[in-house]
C-alpha cells in the first residue's frame, strides 16, 4: 500500500510551484524519517486538493532557487517533479496504522485506501425471475403491476393451474383498474384528516424505548407535532445503529463500540475541585466510574494536552491532576472550569449514552443512542452505514440529503401512528412526506413553512398573522389568482377539487 | 337563486390607496365629528352622513337611493390637518428613510450597483412571484445602501435614524415630523422602487403616509339602538370622531399661529388616534379605550384571529335551513336514515321551483298549508311560503292556504317542508374527517330528537349522552346530486384513513352475533321466527329436529343475512387474540370463520367479522356488492341483534364478578406478598446494596424494580379471577368478543385494581418526600406510593380511593392538553394540504401546478379502495375464485 505525506498549504503556494516544475519546496518539518513517494495537500484541513511527485527528501540547506513554505524554522526540502490539482478527497480516505484520521496534523504519513463505490443494482434486476414474468404478462395487456402484488400472484401460479391463474389475473387487472383513485381527488385533505384525525386518541406522555426500559423516547402526539413541525432538534435525539454483519451477533465488539461511542467527559469520571487561592483547578478521578467507561488516566491527560492556555502542575498516575490556567484571573478560572467539565476524553460528540439490545429473531445486537451525530457516527468503521439512522430529520437531511430526508419523515411518523397502535394509510404519510420535502428542504407544517409560502394572499391571511400578509400585498402589488381552496371559499366561489374542477354543459338538443 | 351562468372572480389584486384615489372614491368630506342631530336624523357631512348608507329602515342612501340591504355603503374622506405615519408601514417606512438619501432622494447605492442588483431583483421577480424571496433579496440591498453614510450620488453626510417605537422618528435627537419623511418619500425615484420590494405600478412610498382618511361605509360600523332610546355607536365610529376632532384643533391652532409645543402635542395625539385607529394593539402605547374601560376593537382586531373577520366570517358562514337537537338512538332505522321531529321538519323547507309539469302537485301541495296531516293524523309536508318571480314572499296560513294554492304559476318557487325521503346533511363537531358529515335520508318521527342506526355512532364519534347534532337542508339539486351520490352514509363506510369499513357493529350487536354463532346454538323455532319477523327476508333457515322439537341453528340463522356467492375464511377475534389455548383446541376448523357462498359454516363472528374499523365481511361485502348491498347488511345486522338479544336476554350485573372466597384469598396473599417484596427491595435500596441497572441510576432502578413487581401481581391477580370466569359470563363475552371493554377491566373489577401511576411513574408528589402526611417521610412502600390492593367488587378504602383519584385525573388532564394540541396540529395539516389534488394522470399538484408526487401514494390506489392499505388483497381473490360456484 502507497504511503502518502499529508500537509497543509495554501492554493496560492501550489500554484506558484506548478508553475515552475521541477520545483525545491522547503518546509518547515523534520522529513529523514519519511519516504519519498507521493504527497497530498490540504487548505482546509477535509480534503485534499493537490497531489505532489516527491523525487527526493533532504534536510534544509539554505540554497538557490528555493521555494519556501514560510521564512523560519525550515528543516525539509522536497524535491518536486509533479504538482496537480485533484478531485477533492475527503480525509476519511486516509488511515494511519489501519484506523481513520480523526483529527488533521500537519505532516503525516498516512496509507490511502479509497474507498470502494459498488453500483447498486437497480430494483427491477433484483426481482427474482418468477415475478418479473408475472409484471411482464400483465405489462403486455398494459397494465403495470406493483412488484408486491406480483409477489403475492406469484405462489399461486403453479398452485391454481393455468385457467385458475388466468382468471386470477383476470380480477386483479380489474381491481387495479376499479381501485385507481379519482382525478381532481382533494388527497391532500384527506391525508391531513387521516392524520389529525386519530391525533385526538394518541397519548400525551413520553413512553420507554420499546424493550430498552433505560431510555426515554419522545412519542405519541408530541413526536408526530415535532416530525411535522420539522424541528431543528428533537426534543429527544437518539439513534439506532446496526454493526456490520459479520460483527453485529459478537456481544464483545458491540460493547467495544459502545464504549467508543459513548462521549465521555471529564465530569463523568471525575470530580472537579477549584482552589481560588491557589489559583488552580484538581481533577479527581472516580475509579468507579473510569472502570465504568473504561477510560485509563492517560486518557484525561491526553485529552488535556489539548487544552489551550493551562499548565499541567502535577500529573500522576492514580491521583489527581493539577492544572492551572497561565492567565491568572477570577474569571478566567472560572471560564477554564466550565471548559474542563464538558471536555470529551473520548467517543462522539453529541452521543450522551448508548445501550445495546439483542434483536431476538436475529440474535443481532442493537444500539440505541440517546442523542445523536450522524456524520461521525456513519464514519465509524464498524458501524453499518446503510442500516443505521437517527430520528433526526433534518440532521438526515443535512448528512444524506433531501430524499433520505423524506423518507425519514414517512419512517418516523409511520412508527409514531403504528406504535400508538393507529392505523393510518401509508399513502398519506408519503404525501406528507414529500409536500414538506418536494421543495429541496426540509419546510415545516405552518406559517414559517408550507402554509406561509402559498401563492394566495387571502389563504396566507386566513391562515395566520393576517394584518401582515395583506398589507405586505398592498406593497407588491400582489395578485391572489384565486386558485385555492381556501381564497375562493372566502371569495363566495365553488372550489376548484372534486367535483368543483369539472364543468358539466348540457347541450340543449332542439327539435 | 338566480339561475343562468354564474360569473367567476378570476383574481383580485391588491394595491395601496392613494390621496387622490381616496378622494375620488369619496362620496362626502366629513368635516364634523358629531353623528346624529337632536332629532336622531344623521348630520349632513358628519360621521353618518346619507351618502356613506344607511342602516336605519326607511331612509334612503343618498348617494346610490337604495334602501337598508340595497345600498352597499359608499366611502367618505377625512382630510387631515397634518400628515401622520401609518403604522402598518413602519417597517418599510424604516428601511425606506435609512437606505435613501435625504437631500436628493437616490438609494445609497453606486450607479454600477444599482445596475447590477436591478439585473438581480428583476430576474427574480420574473421567475417567482414568492414574497419571501423578493423580500429576501430587497433586504439584503437595502441592508448595504442603509451601510452607507455619504451618499454617492449628491455626497450628502448621512447620520443615523432611530426609530422610536412605535411611529416617531429622530435624527440626533430631534424629531423627523411626517411631513419631512413625506418630502422624503416624495423624492424617492419610481425606477429605485423595486429595491425596496415595492411594485411602482400600484405604491409611493409617500402614500405610507396619511393625509386623507377614507371613512368606511356606514354599513361596516352600524349603531345600535338600545331599549332606553339611547344610541351606542360603533367602536370604528368612536375613534373616527376622535381623528375629527383632533384634526380639527391641529388645523386650528397651526392657523392662528400657537406656539410650536402645542402644535406638537396636538400632532402626536393626532399620530396616536390614527395608530390605534388601525391597531389597538400596537406594542408602546396604551391602548385606546371605550368609556367603560373595555379596548376598542379597531380595524386589525377586526380582521385577526379565530375572532376576526377573515376566519370567523370569510372561512367560515352561518347558514339557514339548519337544525340543531340533542340525537338519540334508533336500531330499526337504517343506516342511511335519519329522525328528524316533527318540529324541525314543518320549519325546514326545501324549494321547490314550480314547473307546467309540476304545477298541479305544487298546487295541492300549497293547499295543505303549513300544518299538513293526512286522515290518520299523520305528518304530510306542507308549505311554508310562496316566492313570486320578483322575489316577494308570501307566508302560507291554513286560513289563506286554498287560496294561495290558485295563484302558483309556473316560474314561482315555494317552500316545501321536509319530508320522507329529502336528502340531507347531518354533522357532529368536532368535523374532524369527512365522514363527520354525511348524506341520510329524512324520517319523520315523533318526539324532539334526532335518531339514528348505532352503526354510525363510529363515523361521528358520537354517544348519546346529551351528544347535539346538526341537520342541513341541500338547497339546490346539483348539491342534491352530490348528497346522494358521494355523501350519503353507504358510500362513505369505507374509510380513506385505512381503507376499512369505519361504520360497523358496536357493543350490543357483536354481543348479539357471538351468541348466535359461538358454538352454533340451537334456537327453538318460535324464538327463531320471532328474531327472523324483525328482517325483510324471501327464504327460512333449514331446520333440525331434536327430540321431536324444531330448531334452527344460530350459524343458518346468520347466514340469511349474508349476500348470496360470499366466499371468505378468516380467523376471528376470539382466537386470534387467545394468548394461551384456543377455545376451539377440540376442533380447529372452528378457529376459523368459514363463508361459502353465502353459507356461514364454521367459526364465530366478532369484533373481526363485523365490527367497526375491522369488519372482514363488512370489508368484503362493500367490494364485491357495493354500498347498497353493505348498508342492508348492516341494517339486517342491527335488525337481526335487537331481535335476538331481547328474546334471548342479556344483562350484566355485580354478581357476574363473583369469584370464590379461595380465589380473593390467594389474591390477598399474593397482593402482601408484593408489597412484602416492595419493602425488602427498599430496604436493599436503603442499605445501599441495589446494584443500578447499566445507565440508570440506583433511584431509578428502584422504582423500575418496584413498578415490575406490582405489575406482575396485577396480571396474576387477573389470571386467577379469569380462571373463575368463563364465556358464560356476560362481561366476558362482551371483553372477549370485543363488543366492550378488555378484560383488564374485568380483572381490576373482580382481582386487584393494582399500582395507579402519574407520568408512567409511581405516584409521588404532594408533600414534601411523600404523598399524605400521615406517611413518613421518604416512605418508598407499595402503599405510602400509590399501590392499590383492592377491587372495584370489594372496594377501596380511603387511601386507595385517594390514590386512585390521582391516576384518574392525569388522565382527564392529558385528553384536555390532547385536545387542542391535536386541533391545532390538524389545522395546520389541512391549511398546508387543502390545496393538493390529483390530475387526470394521476399527478399530485399544488396549484401553481409544481408537482408533489408523480404517482399518487406510489401505485396511484385511492386509500378508501385499497385492501387496509395494500394494493389487492391476492389471497382472498383466490380463494373468492376457488370457491366460487359456477
Amino acid at each position: 500500500m502507497m504511503k502518502y505525506l499529508l500537509f497543509k498549504d495554501t492554493k496560492k503556494n501550489m500554484e506558484m510551484l506548478r508553475k515552475d516544475l521541477p520545483a525545491r519546496y522547503a518546509v518547515e518539518a523534520d522529513l529523514k524519517d519519511c519516504p519519498a513517494g507521493a504527497a497530498y495537500v490540504t487548505n482546509d484541513k477535509k480534503s485534499m486538493i493537490y497531489r505532489l511527485k516527491i523525487e527526493s527528501i533532504s534536510p534544509y540547506k539554505d540554497q538557490e532557487g528555493l521555494f519556501k513554505k514560510r521564512q523560519t524554522g525550515l528543516k525539509s526540502i522536497l524535491e518536486l517533479s509533479l504538482v496537480e490539482p485533484v478531485e477533492p478527497l475527503p480525509l476519511s480516505e486516509f488511515k494511519v496504522s489501519g484506523k481513520k484520521i480523526k483529527e488533521f496534523v500537519d505532516f503525516t504519513v498516512a496509507d490511502l485506501e479509497k474507498t470502494e463505490f459498488t453500483e447498486k443494482k437497480s430494483y427491477s434486476e433484483d426481482v427474482p425471475k418468477e415475478i418479473s414474468e408475472i409484471i411482464s404478462i400483465a405489462s403486455k395487456k398494459g397494465i403495470s403491476i406493483p412488484v408486491s402484488v406480483a409477489e403475492d400472484l406469484a405462489k399461486y401460479r403453479s398452485e391454481m393451474g393455468k385457467d385458475g391463474f388466468n382468471k386470477l389475473l383476470e380480477r386483479v387487472y380489474q381491481d387495479l383498474e376499479t381501485k385507481q383513485i379519482d382525478p381532481h381527488e382533494a388527497v391532500g385533505i384527506i391525508a391531513a384528516q387521516s392524520i389529525g384525525e386519530p391525533g385526538t386518541q394518541m397519548t400525551m406522555r413520553t413512553f420507554h424505548f420499546a424493550g430498552v426500559r433505560e431510555m426515554n423516547v419522545t412519542l405519541g402526539l408530541p413526536r408526530l407535532i415535532e416530525i411535522v413541525d420539522a424541528r431543528r432538534i428533537p426534543s429527544t435525539p437518539s439513534m439506532t445503529i446496526y454493526m456490520k454483519p459479520e460483527l453485529e451477533k459478537s456481544e464483545e465488539a458491540v460493547l467495544n463500540l459502545v464504549k467508543e461511542l459513548e462521549n465521555t467527559t471529564i465530569i463523568d469520571v471525575a470530580d472537579i475541585v477549584t482552589d481560588i487561592e491557589q489559583m488552580t483547578l484538581s481533577i479527581v478521578p472516580t475509579a468507579r466510574k473510569m472502570n465504568e467507561r473504561l477510560v485509563k488516566h492517560t486518557d484525561i491527560s491526553e485529552a488535556l494536552a489539548k487544552v489551550k492556555g493551562i499548565t499541567v502542575m502535577h500529573d500522576e498516575e492514580g491521583k489527581e491532576i493539577v492544572i492551572k490556567p497561565q492567565q491568572e484571573s477570577f474569571k478566567r478560572l472560572y471560564q477554564l472550569q466550565e471548559q474542563i467539565k464538558v471536555l470529551t476524553i473520548k467517543g462522539i460528540p453529541g452521543i450522551k449514552r448508548a445501550i445495546t439490545r439483542k434483536d431476538p429473531s436475529t440474535e443481532a445486537f442493537i444500539i440505541y443512542t440517546q442523542g445523536s451525530n450522524l456524520k461521525e457516527v456513519l464514519e465509524v468503521d464498524q458501524v453499518d452505514s446503510t442500516r443505521t439512522f437517527t430520528n433526526d430529520i433534518i440532521e438526515i437531511a443535512n448528512v444524506l440529503g433531501i430524499e433520505a430526508a423524506r423518507n425519514a419523515i414517512f419512517n418516523e411518523s409511520e412508527r409514531t401512528l403504528s406504535e400508538q397502535g393507529l392505523e393510518v394509510d401509508q399513502r398519506h404519510l408519503m404525501l406528507v412526506a414529500d409536500m414538506m420535502t418536494f421543495g429541496g428542504n426540509v419546510r415545516a407544517v405552518g406559517r414559517q413553512g408550507i402554509s406561509g409560502r402559498k401563492s394566495s394572499v387571502l389563504a396566507r391571511a386566513a391562515f395566520e398573522i393576517t394584518t401582515k400578509h395583506l398589507l405586505r400585498a398592498g406593497l407588491l402589488g400582489e395578485i391572489d389568482p384565486l386558485t385555492g381552496v381556501a381564497e375562493n371559499i372566502i371569495v363566495g366561489q365553488p372550489i376548484t377539487l372534486g367535483t368543483g374542477a369539472v364543468n358539466l354543459v348540457y347541450k340543449f338538443n332542439r327539435k | 337563486m338566480t339561475g343562468g351562468i354564474s360569473k367567476r372572480i378570476y383574481r383580485i389584486q391588491f394595491a395601496l390607496l392613494s390621496p387622490e384615489e381616496i378622494r375620488k372614491m369619496s362620496q362626502v368630506k366629513v368635516i364634523t365629528a358629531d353623528t346624529y342631530d337632536d332629532d336622531g336624523y344623521p348630520i349632513e357631512r358628519g360621521l353618518m352622513d346619507l351618502h356613506m348608507g344607511v342602516i336605519e329602515p326607511g331612509l334612503k342612501c343618498a348617494t346610490c337611493g337604495g334602501k337598508v340591504d340595497e345600498c352597499p355603503g359608499h366611502f367618505g374622506h377625512i382630510e387631515l390637518a397634518m400628515p401622520v405615519v401609518h403604522v402598518g408601514f413602519i417597517k418599510e417606512i424604516k428601511t425606506l428613510l435609512d437606505s435613501t438619501c435625504k437631500s436628493c432622494g437616490r438609494i445609497k447605492l453606486t450607479e454600477d450597483e444599482i445596475r447590477s442588483y436591478r439585473e438581480k431583483m428583476e430576474s427574480i421577480s420574473l421567475s417567482t412571484s414568492d414574497p419571501e424571496v423578493i423580500g429576501l433579496m430587497s433586504k439584503r440591498i437595502t441592508e448595504e445602501a442603509a451601510s452607507r453614510t455619504v451618499c454617492p450620488h449628491c455626497g450628502t453626510q448621512h447620520s443615523k435614524l432611530i426609530l422610536d417605537k412605535p411611529t416617531t422618528f429622530r435624527e440626533e435627537g430631534i424629531k423627523v415630523t411626517p411631513k419631512e419623511i413625506r418630502e422624503r418619500m416624495e423624492r424617492i425615484r419610481d425606477d429605485e422602487l423595486i429595491f425596496f420590494g415595492l411594485n411602482r405600478e400600484v405604491a409611493r412610498p409617500e402614500w405610507m403616509i396619511l393625509t386623507v382618511l377614507p371613512v368606511p361605509p356606514i354599513n361596516l360600523r352600524p349603531s345600535i339602538t338600545l331599549e332606553t332610546g339611547e344610541r351606542s355607536e360603533d367602536d370604528l365610529t368612536h375613534k373616527l370622531v376622535d381623528i375629527i376632532r383632533i384634526s380639527q384643533r391641529l388645523r386650528e391652532s397651526r392657523d392662528n399661529g400657537s406656539p410650536q409645543l402645542i402644535i406638537e402635542d396636538l400632532w402626536d395625539l393626532l399620530q396616536f388616534h390614527v395608530t390605534t385607529y388601525f391597531d389597538n394593539q400596537t406594542a408602546g402605547i396604551p391602548p385606546a379605550r371605550h368609556r367603560s374601560g373595555r379596548a376598542l376593537k379597531t380595524l386589525v382586531q377586526r380582521l385577526k384571529g379565530k375572532e376576526g373577520r377573515f376566519r370567523s366570517n370569510l372561512s367560515g358562514k352561518r347558514v339557514n335551513f339548519s337544525a340543531r337537537t340533542v340525537i338519540s338512538p334508533e336500531p330499526f332505522l337504517s343506516v342511511n336514515e335519519v329522525g328528524v321531529p316533527e318540529k324541525a321538519a314543518r320549519e325546514l323547507t326545501v324549494p321547490v321551483s314550480v314547473n307546467t309539469f309540476n304545477v298541479e302537485q305544487v298546487r295541492e301541495l300549497v293547499a295543505r298549508g303549513p300544518e299538513a296531516r293526512d286522515e290518520a293524523d299523520r305528518y304530510l309536508a306542507g308549505v311554508n311560503y310562496i316566492i313570486r318571480p320578483d322575489g316577494r314572499r308570501i307566508k302560507v296560513t291554513t286560513q289563506n292556504a286554498e287560496e294561495n294554492a290558485k295563484r302558483v304559476e309556473p316560474g314561482w318557487t315555494v317552500e316545501r317542508q321536509l319530508t320522507e325521503g329529502d336528502i340531507v346533511l347531518f354533522n357532529r363537531q368536532p368535523s374532524l374527517h369527512r365522514m363527520s358529515m354525511m348524506g341520510h335520508t329524512v324520517r319523520i318521527l315523533d318526539s324532539q330528537t334526532f335518531r339514528f342506526n348505532l352503526a354510525v355512532c363510529t363515523p361521528y364519534n358520537a354517544d348519546f349522552d346529551g351528544d347535539e347534532m346538526n341537520l342541513h337542508i341541500i338547497q339546490k339539486e346539483e348539491a342534491r346530486a352530490e348528497a346522494r351520490i358521494i355523501m350519503k352514509v353507504q358510500e362513505q363506510i369505507m374509510s380513506p384513513r385505512f381503507g376499512g369499513p369505519i361504520i360497523g357493529g358496536i357493543h350490543d350487536h357483536i354481543t348479539a352475533m357471538f351468541l348466535l354463532t359461538h358454538g352454533n346454538p340451537m334456537i327453538p323455532e318460535n324464538v327463531g321466527v320471532h328474531m327472523l319477523s324483525y328482517l325483510d327476508l324471501d327464504e327460512m333457515p333449514p331446520v333440525e329436529v331434536h327430540d321431536g322439537k324444531r330448531y334452527y341453528r344460530g350459524r343458518d340463522i346468520f347466514s340469511l343475512i349474508l349476500p348470496k356467492g360470499l366466499n371468505l375464511r378468516f380467523s376471528s377475534k376470539l382466537c386470534a387474540s387467545a394468548r394461551e389455548k384456543c377455545e376451539y383446541e377440540d376442533d380447529p376448523e372452528d378457529k376459523y370463520v368459514t363463508i361459502i357462498n353465502g353459507k356461514m359454516t364454521h367459526g364465530t363472528i366478532d369484533e373481526a367479522a363485523i365490527g367497526s374499523f375491522s369488519g372482514v365481511i363488512i370489508d368484503r361485502i362493500f367490494r364485491k356488492y357495493g354500498p347498497e348491498a353493505t348498508a342492508k347488511f348492516i341494517d339486517s345486522m342491527t335488525r337481526l341483534g335487537v331481535g335476538f338479544l331481547s328474546i334471548r336476554g342479556f344483562s350484566t350485573g355485580i354478581s357476574d364478578y363473583d369469584i370464590p372466597e379461595s380465589a380473593i384469598a390467594r389474591i390477598e396473599e399474593i397482593s402482601n406478598d408484593a408489597i412484602e417484596r416492595t419493602e425488602k427491595l427498599v430496604e436493599t435500596y436503603r442499605k445501599g446494596e441495589l446494584m443500578p441497572s447499566p445507565g440508570r441510576s440506583v433511584e431509578d432502578t428502584l422504582e423500575i424494580e418496584v413498578l415490575s413487581t406490582t405489575g406482575m401481581v396485577r396480571d396474576e391477580s387477573g389470571k386467577i379471577a379469569s380462571n373463575f370466569l368463563g364465556l358464560n359470563n356476560p362481561s366476558v363475552i362482551m371483553a372477549r368478543s370485543g363488543a366492550r371493554a378488555k378484560m383488564l377491566n374485568i380483572s381490576e373489577v373482580a382481582g386487584m385494581v393494582g399500582q395507579q401511576s402519574v407520568r408512567g411513574g409511581r405516584l409521588n408528589r404532594g408533600y414534601y418526600g411523600r404523598t399524605l402526611p400521615h406517611f413518613k417521610q421518604g416512605d418508598l412502600g407499595a402503599t405510602a406510593r400509590g399501590f392499590v390492593k383492592s377491587s372495584y367488587m370489594s372496594g377501596l378504602n380511603p387511601l386507595e380511593y385517594f390514590m386512585h383519584s390521582i391516576g384518574g385525573r392525569e388522565g382527564l388532564v392529558d385528553i384536555a392538553v390532547r385536545t387542542s394540541r391535536s386541533g391545532y396540529m390538524q389545522r395546520r395539516l389541512i391549511n398546508a394540504f387543502e390545496d393538493l389534488k390529483v390530475n387526470e394522470a394521476l399527478r399530485v399538484e399544488d396549484t401553481v401546478g409544481a408537482v408533489i408526487q408523480f404517482k399518487y401514494g406510489e401505485d396511484g390506489v385511492d386509500p378508501t379502495k385499497s385492501d387496509k392499505g395494500k394494493t389487492i388483497d391476492v389471497d382472498y381473490h383466490a380463494y373468492d375464485i376457488e370457491h366460487e360456484v359456477a
